[in-house]
This record gives structure tokens, sequence and C-alpha cells, in this order.
């Protein structure tokens, strides 16, 4: 093992009140590529970030979790063993090879006009109020809605969607085990939920998402009804969750950017810019986790078998290494972020959640200006998945 | 005959191609991209779905 030429600075991450957007974490980062943490290695620059999140020595960190929990057993044990999100080597190849013509970036684009015309309804609603509480009235009701027309299901069965897929999340919080019982009956219910799907497109395959998920075949492989099912199941548990936050910060970022959200007013071809922008620099995902599959070195620090290695994307997004000029700026060319993961994990319904909200931002900016804080807001906590829980917002209704 | 173009500029190496078109695309032991320009015809349809699948949308079929 070599040693460190430079002191390592320690963070200790699963404490609440840590900040990702903190002179702590920009210290740190300044110090050193890496931070040791209480969970393990935290990687904060962005060259590093980039290699290692695709390294094929480490392979995604989260199969253990609920062991880690003291889950061992029951409907979200077994559904989460058997998911994408940890799945290795050939298990997950040949399921993503079936899940992702769906997902394709062509098909995606019939669904915009679906996309927008449901951001209007949903301003309209509360626009003449001159204020909003923008995660109950826009960021939620959008990113469900946004999923209920991906599945082909009434847009009305919303709020059903919602609350199991926020019970089902229960799952990635500290409090999972005393949850258990609740998120086991959720995904039960989401169980029922999607084979009824399933047993309806099997009977009567449409031009639908669902249907293409039905019919997906490779070489005479298809995706079983449980391997349909349970990929029905994450993409709920995948897709609600996170739109919902990264649109509460996209809207916060552009609050502490009021030019940049003028710049959005008036250029609507920069929503996919608003996006990438929003992701760089304020993403609801605010570390990867990875973990050593063997006992390697990488530059300066031996990485021991089995060491949980987070990879900051806030950090590396805003490190001033990559991007001398790290402010929100939808004009400048930045290099990639890593909101989305990256390497054979990297999140497959990006298209989708791209599309969505590069609608939903610049149509809102076209019609509420001077959108800010009037109170009330409560936040996740930065660690993991962070957002605001509530966000009531005063505006100006464009004329 | 097409051939394949992958932008190394905005390549970022993730690797999803070679989940979609194994025999076409492959990532090395360094995990970077190593890639055949010519392929069989019967490897099309794997190949748009590779071209298709790609995060940064890095890679361009040429006549």
């Amino acid at each position: 093992m070599s040693t460190p030429t430079v002191q390592v600075p320690y963070l200790n991450i699963s404490d609440p009140s840590f900040a990702m957007q903190s002179e702590e974490l920009r210290a740190a980062r300044e110090q050193s590529w890496y931070a040791r943490t209480n969970y393990g290695i935290a990687v904060l620059r962005y060259d590093e970030v980039s290699k290692l999140l695709k390294s094929p020595k480490l392979s995604q960190g989260s199969a253990k979790w609920p062991a880690h929990n003291g889950v061992h057993g029951g409907l979200f044990y077994d559904w989460w063993t058997k998911n994408l999100l940890v799945l290795e080597g050939e298990d997950h190849h040949r399921i993503r090879r079936l899940l992702n013509p769906a997902f394709s970036p062509r098909l995606i684009k019939d669904l915009v006009p679906r996309f927008q015309a449901l951001a209007n309804e949903l301003i309209d609603a509360f626009i003449d109020k001159g204020e909003c509480e923008f995660i109950r009235d826009f960021a939620e009701p959008y990113a469900t809605r946004v999923l209920t027309i991906l599945l082909g299901i009434p847009e009305s069965e919303w709020p059903t969607i919602a609350r199991l897929a926020s019970t089902v999340g229960l799952a990635l919080g500290v409090t999972f085990k005393q949850d258990l019982d609740k998120v086991d009956a959720a995904v039960a219910e989401l169980y029922e939920y999607a084979e009824g799907l399933i047993k309806d497109r099997q009977a009567n395959p449409g031009e639908d998402f669902v249907s293409r998920l039905v019919l997906a075949n490779r070489d005479g492989d298809r995706l079983s009804d449980e391997e349909l099912r349970n990929a029905l199941v994450l993409l709920i548990f995948g897709g609600m969750d996170t739109t919902r936050n990264q649109l509460g910060l996209a809207m916060q970022s552009f609050m502490h950017n009021p030019e940049q959200w003028e710049l959005l007013a008036e250029r609507p071809d920069l929503g996919g810019k608003a996006v990438e922008e929003v992701m760089r620099i304020n993403p609801t995902v605010t570390w990867v986790t990875r973990e050593a599959v063997e006992d390697f070195t990488y530059q300066d620090l031996f990485v021991e078998k089995g060491t949980t290695v987070h990879l900051f994307t806030q950090s590396s997004g805003t490190d001033p290494k990559a991007f001398p000029n790290p402010e929100m700026d939808l004009l400048g060319e930045h290099a990639p972020h890593y909101g989305f993961g990256g390497g054979v994990h990297h999140c497959l319904g990006h298209f989708v959640a791209r599309a969505d909200m590069s609608e939903a931002l610049p149509l809102l900016a076209s019609r509420i200006a001077n959108p800010h804080l009037t109170g009330g807001d409560e936040w996740l906590p930065d660690s993991g998945n962070t957002g605001p829980i509530r966000l009531p917002i005063g505006f100006t209704k464009r004329s | 005959m097409k051939t394949i173009d992958v932008d190394r500029t905005l390549c970022d190496n993730h690797g999803q191609c070679a989940i979609a078109a194994p025999d076409v695309f492959r990532m090395n032991a360094d995990g970077e991209l190593e890639y055949e320009a010519t392929f069989d015809d019967a490897l099309l349809d794997v190949v748009e779905e590779a071209i298709d699948v790609c995060p940064v949308q890095a890679i361009f079929l040429k006549d």
C-alpha cells in the first residue's frame, strides 16, 4: 500500500446536516481527489469520477443495501435482488438489451406534445394565484403523470402511482427496516398493477411503450412475465421521485440565477441545456455508489476488494479543474455531468427524463417571471437522493 | 456499405454500445471503447440499437 502524498480529508456523509455545496466539501476537493468517509471512499473531482464511474474494477454498490439494513427477505428484497439496478454481467446485459429499444430517443420524441400539454395544464391551475407550492402543484403531478403517459394508464390514476412510488422509496431511507411492512405492501400493489398492464397488452398489443416491452424480442429471447413486471416496477420506482426532486432543484437553481431564467424564457430552445446545467450543478442523485470487485490501485490509493466508493456528482460537476467557470450558464459549453450515473448502469430512463424536463422548464419560464421563495420550504438531507419536500414560491404572471 | 463512425470528442466510454452490439463494440481492460468500423449486414439492427442507446449520441453511420 502506497502512502498518500497529501493528507486525506474525512467527510461524515451520514450526518443529516452534511452539505454537498459547502466550504468543507470545496476545501476537501481542493486538497485531494478523494476523501475518506464513514461509508468508505468519496471521489470528489471530475476526472476521477469520470474514470471510476466506468471502471470494470467497480460494480454497482447497492446490491447489499437490504442486507446492510437487516432485511434478508420479503417482496422488496426479492424484487431488489432481481432488478436491473443491481444485476451484473450477462444477467444485466440480457435484460438491458431487451428493455433498451422501448426507451429509444426516437420513440420518446413522439410524447413531447403530451408533455407540453401536461405542463401547461398544471401551470394553468395556479398561474392566476401568483404563488404555488411547486412540488405539490407542479413537480410531483408532472413527474407522475409522465409515468402514466408512458405506461398508458389513465392520468387520473397518478395519485395512486405517486403514493406507491413514495412508499417503495422508503426502502432507500435509513428507516427501511421499520418501514418494511409498508414497503412490501406497496410492492405487492405495484406487482398487481404491473401484472394487469402486462396481461392487457399481451391480449391487445399496440404501439405504446408497454406493448413494446411485451413484444421485445432479441434472437428469439424475450422477457418473462416476471422480468416484465420487475422492469415496470423499476420504472415507477426510479422514474418518479428522481424527476420530481430534480424539477424542484431546477427551480431552486433558477431562483439563484434569475438572469438564466429570463434567458430560458426568451430562448425555449435552451430547454435541453437547462436540464444539463441544473443536473451538473444541482443534481438530485448526489452520489453514485460502487463497490470494488477486486483489490486495485488507482493513482496513489490502494482500494481493497469490497470497499464502498461513492462518486460525488455535484462536486465533480463543479470541479474548477474541469469547469473553470462552474456557474450555471445555459450558453456555456460544458463537459457532460454524471447526474444519470454512468457506465453499464447508466440511467435507463434518461431520454425520458431529459425530454420531459426540457419541455417543462422553458414552459414554466415563459409563463412565470421572478420566481422566489415565500417561506416554509422543507428539504431532504443532501446525502443520497436530495431535493425539496415542499417548495412554496411566489411569482409574477407574464402577460 | 455503411460504416461506423464514433465521434471521440463526444464518446464518454459508458459502454452501452458494447452491451447492445457486443459483436461490433467492446470495452478494453482500461474501460475504453474499441470497435470495427465495418460490420456484417446481418448486424445492422443491433448496430442501430447501439446508436440509439448511446447516452451521449456519439455513434454515426456513414454510407
